[in-house]
């Protein structure tokens, strides 16, 4: 009855489960690790192989059926909540790290001069965010314990969801400019820092741009 | 201990000295540093010993207290075993910093002690179900500077060594009561039988092999230790009667691991019977310096200012 | 020992009745008799080199909804369920660290043990266990992925027979897993009693209270060692004894341990693979709904076009 329901899943992998040679054509990849020349599995899941196709290597990963116990890692892409806003800087709560939903909430704070990635000297985070705005925002490396560094200088980095002051509940701000937004109810407009890319799906599209942001970054 | 930063090239140099079996200070693997010890210190102890192990200093006293023995072994005295991390040693162990490593010693030196192999508490009976000896043995670790849990044994087999227990002169049976006379002259009285208390040997693991009694720096290297209770010899200890007895093979009374990391088997054997020999000399070591000092203290009042030199 | 004035203790001095039946007042040689019968055999029908993890092993996941993972392990009469929680801030921590933390906690429920009733605080034998078990799962854990943050794992032994720290590290070791917290291998755990010459393989509670107890015979080997393994690395995590035995003896029980190890590796494989199929599953037959639902709006939406396009 087992293999009946196996059939048609993949390979499954367990913790400690030894994949593949490490070497040029593979590459250890999430929910994998390295050792002695092998790659070992670290979730229990399926085995995933995807070619990258610049560096024709093979890259090994687990999928795990539930979001993996992990915290958000200096580069990642988060969704946050904004929570505080004062001259200096802003603190928000961490939901999602990529397309994966936390199952707690992690503290996040985004300085003045992280906001954005020019005029820094001029930047008003009241301007900038509100409380209970949705941002996208960037990791990074952590340098205090509890608290989550983050950035949203870049331009897909932002404000994507907000409501202005006085409008009805579930009515969100559209995007007239970089700076700006307004309520299509009120016709309020409000100044933020709106991030550019707001598709019909948020999350797919989103999540792949800003991988392949990062991947180009690093190189 | 915290602030010591090594690098790379610093930890090699001491793995590799490891594997040759020579370590930075000379020693070799199974080498103790020099340590000074020192009995009866405490005058209202019952028995008591300083020791000085490199930078740790630790002060044993054991109190004699009058119990009535568990439901379940009624021949058998108490032995308790309290470990006080003082704010002294770090600041660290400021309000209950100390706690979680004080229980953990106490606890390795409670089952190091658990088996009567180890420690007869035969010895404690005053009147079986009724009344024994209760002993508080309370460990005050003075300056931390490593490798406590061997300094904590040696000390206490030494205090234990040192402790007198009054003799029982009479006894009233009073209905279910019972009431002791005992003797007040404090030479009235008998001493323990210690010779097969275990000592604690901790093994850091550094590359494949273990040393005794890291360094600091050697402390740094490792990510996981191995500590062994061995029983000791009674030949060392009591050698008018060593004739009648033939030497005793020590055995494990208790052994646990220390750290984050995890070893393989063979090398866990290999640390155990390693522990075995170290344990042996350090064993051999304690008796003779116990019995140099009870013949020195014999007749001669010990007049002593001020105990922490 | 701190005491809860919440609740009401009863009195400081009460004794179990047990030590008024004839059982308790059994010297050690009856209670030895009792463990194994003329063909060798012990109590529950097992041989001596027999664990209870080849018949009687039953595992499962998923129990507890509020955590990320839980686990329950029954080796016939100990029952013990764990949970783990995602990680969380460190409470009191005021030092930036590399490698996250594991903060484990075994409880023993006041009704677990034959002997005497559990109090409601920890208690020393309480909080060696999470010590020793927190050693043990420390190396498999992945602590680099969340540092500074704590993962909780929480045990309680609803039932105690015997091998508790065993089943402990084995219940956790699995939950760990469902809750897919990184872990380099699998660990398992295993437990021996040791009364003279007989080596009892997953002691129950009767052979551990024995096995601790000191024989009136000098010389006797007897204790009780109790080792956690990552089976692949080969790798030892926890090595724990207590009682009194030679070094041939530690070294000969250690091989038996080890093997004890790695047949239970196969029962915990199962239960996770198991868990993983169940999980996809599920996915594949909530993807399955949804496409369903999605081609019905389809097809009304098409309906209403077409009503609306004929008006």
């Amino acid at each position: 009855m087992d293999k009946e329901n196996a059939k048609g899943i993949g390979k499954i992998c367990i913790p400690g489960m030894r994949l593949s040679l490490s070497n040029k054509e593979f590459i250890s990849g999430p929910g994998t690790y390295e050792l002695k020349g092998y790659i070992y599995a670290t979730l229990a899941g399926i085995l995933k192989m995807e070619a990258d196709e610049k560096t024709k290597a093979t890259m090994v990963s687990v999928e795990s059926p539930r979001t993996p116990s992990v915290l958000p890692k200096a580069g990642d892409i988060v969704t946050a909540k904004v929570t505080v806003v004062n001259s200096r800087m802003v603190q928000c709560m961490i939901l999602c790290v990529g397309s994966s939903i936390l199952a707690r909430p992690y503290k996040g704070i985004l300085k003045k001069e992280d906001i954005k990635s020019t005029d820094k000297d001029r930047i008003d985070p009241y301007k900038c965010f509100r409380p209970s705005d949705v941002i996208l925002a960037r990791v990074l490396p952590m340098t205090e314990i509890h608290w989550y560094h983050l950035s949203t200088a870049e331009n897909e980095l932002g404000v994507v969801i907000a409501v202005a002051e006085g409008s009805p509940q579930g009515v969100s701000m559209v995007p007239i400019s970089w700076s700006e937004m307004q309520c299509p109810k009120t016709l309020v407009k409000e100044p933020r820092k709106v991030a550019r890319v707001i598709p019909e799906n948020i999350n797919q599209t989103m999540f792949q741009e800003s991988k392949g942001d990062t991947e180009q970054n690093s190189k | 201990m915290a602030g010591l930063l090594l690098s790379p090239t610093e930890k090699v140099f001491i793995l590799h000295g490891v594997q040759d079996d020579y370590r930075s200070d000379g020693r070799s693997n199974i080498d103790y540093r020099p340590m000074e010890l020192e009995t009866d210190v405490v005058s209202h102890a019952s028995g008591s010993a300083r020791l000085r192990l490199a930078n740790t200093d630790i002060l044993v006293g054991v109190k004699t207290e009058i119990d009535v023995p568990k439901p379940d072994k009624p021949d058998c005295g108490k032995l308790e075993f309290f470990v006080d991390c003082s704010a002294n040693a770090t600041p660290e162990f400021e309000g209950r910093g100390g706690e979680q490593l004080a229980n953990s010693i106490s606890n390795m030196m409670q089952k190091a002690y658990h088996s009567s192999q180890a420690f007869n508490l035969k010895q404690l009976c005053i009147f079986e179900g009724k009344q024994c000896w209760k002993l508080y043995i309370d460990i005050l670790i003075l300056e931390c500077g490593g490798n406590l849990c061997d300094a904590v044994s040696l000390a206490v087999k030494a205090a234990l060594f040192n402790t007198r227990i009054p003799f029982v002169k009479a006894a009233l049976m009073d209905g279910g009561n019972i009431d002791l006379q005992l003797s007040d002259d404090p030479y009235d009285s008998k001493l323990l039988d210690v010779g097969s208390a275990p000592l604690l040997v901790t093994l850091c693991k550094i590359g494949d092999k273990c040393v005794v009694d890291p360094s600091a720096e050697e402390e740094n290297c490792s990510v996981i230790s191995l500590i062994v209770g061995l029983t000791g010899d009674r030949k060392y200890y009591y050698p008018k009667d060593a004739d009648k007895q033939q030497s005793v093979e020590s055995k494990c009374t208790t052994i646990g691991m220390n750290g984050p990391g995890s070893v393989a088997p063979k090398t866990l054997k290999d640390a155990i019977n390693q522990g075995i020999v170290a344990a042996k000399s350090l064993d051999e070591a304690l008796g003779q310096a116990l019995l140099k000092e009870r013949q020195q203290n014999i007749g001669i009042k010990k007049h002593s200012y001020g105990f922490l030199k | 020992m701190p005491l809860d004035y919440r609740r009401f203790n009863g009195p400081d001095d009460s004794v179990s009745y047990k030590r008024f039946t004839d059982n308790y007042l059994k010297s050690y040689d009856e209670l030895y008799e009792e463990l194994i019968d003329k063909n060798s055999r012990r109590k529950d029908g097992r041989k001596l080199d027999e664990a209870r993890s080849m018949c009687m092993f039953f595992a499962r996941t998923d129990l507890i909804s509020q955590a990320k993972g839980s686990a329950y392990i029954e080796l016939k009469k100990t029952k013990v369920v764990c949970s783990v929680f995602d990680p969380r801030e460190i409470p009191h921590q005021n030092e930036f660290s590399q490698l996250g933390q594991l903060y484990c906690e075994v409880k023993f429920a006041p009704f677990s043990c034959v002997r005497q009733r559990r109090p409601h605080a920890p208690d020393a034998e309480e909080r060696a266990l999470s010590v020793a078990l927190r050693q043990a799962l420390e190396p498999a854990v992945c602590r680099h992925l969340f540092p500074n943050y704590q993962v909780d794992v929480f045990v309680y032994i609803l039932e105690h027979d015997g091998a508790c720290l065993a089943a402990a590290i084995n219940a956790a070791g699995l939950a760990l897993a469902n809750a897919s917290v990184p872990m380099y291998d699998i660990i398992t755990a295993c437990s021996l009693a040791i009364i003279g010459e007989k080596v009892f393989v997953d002691p129950t509670e009767a052979e551990e209270h024995l096995a601790i107890m000191s024989p009136d015979t000098e010389g006797t080997n007897h204790g009780i060692i109790t080792m956690s393994m990552m089976s692949e690395l080969k790798q030892v995590s926890d090595f724990m004894q207590i009682g009194s035995m030679d070094v041939q003896c530690v070294t000969k029980v250690m091989e038996i341990l080890e093997k004890e190890c790695e047949t239970i590796v196969p029962n915990i494989q199962k239960v996770l693979v198991l868990n993983v199929v169940q999980c996809f599953n599920q996915r594949k037959q909530l993807e399955a709904e949804a496409k369903e639902r999605e081609a019905a709006l389809n097809a009304k939406m098409e309906e209403w076009k077409k009503i609306l396009n004929a008006g």
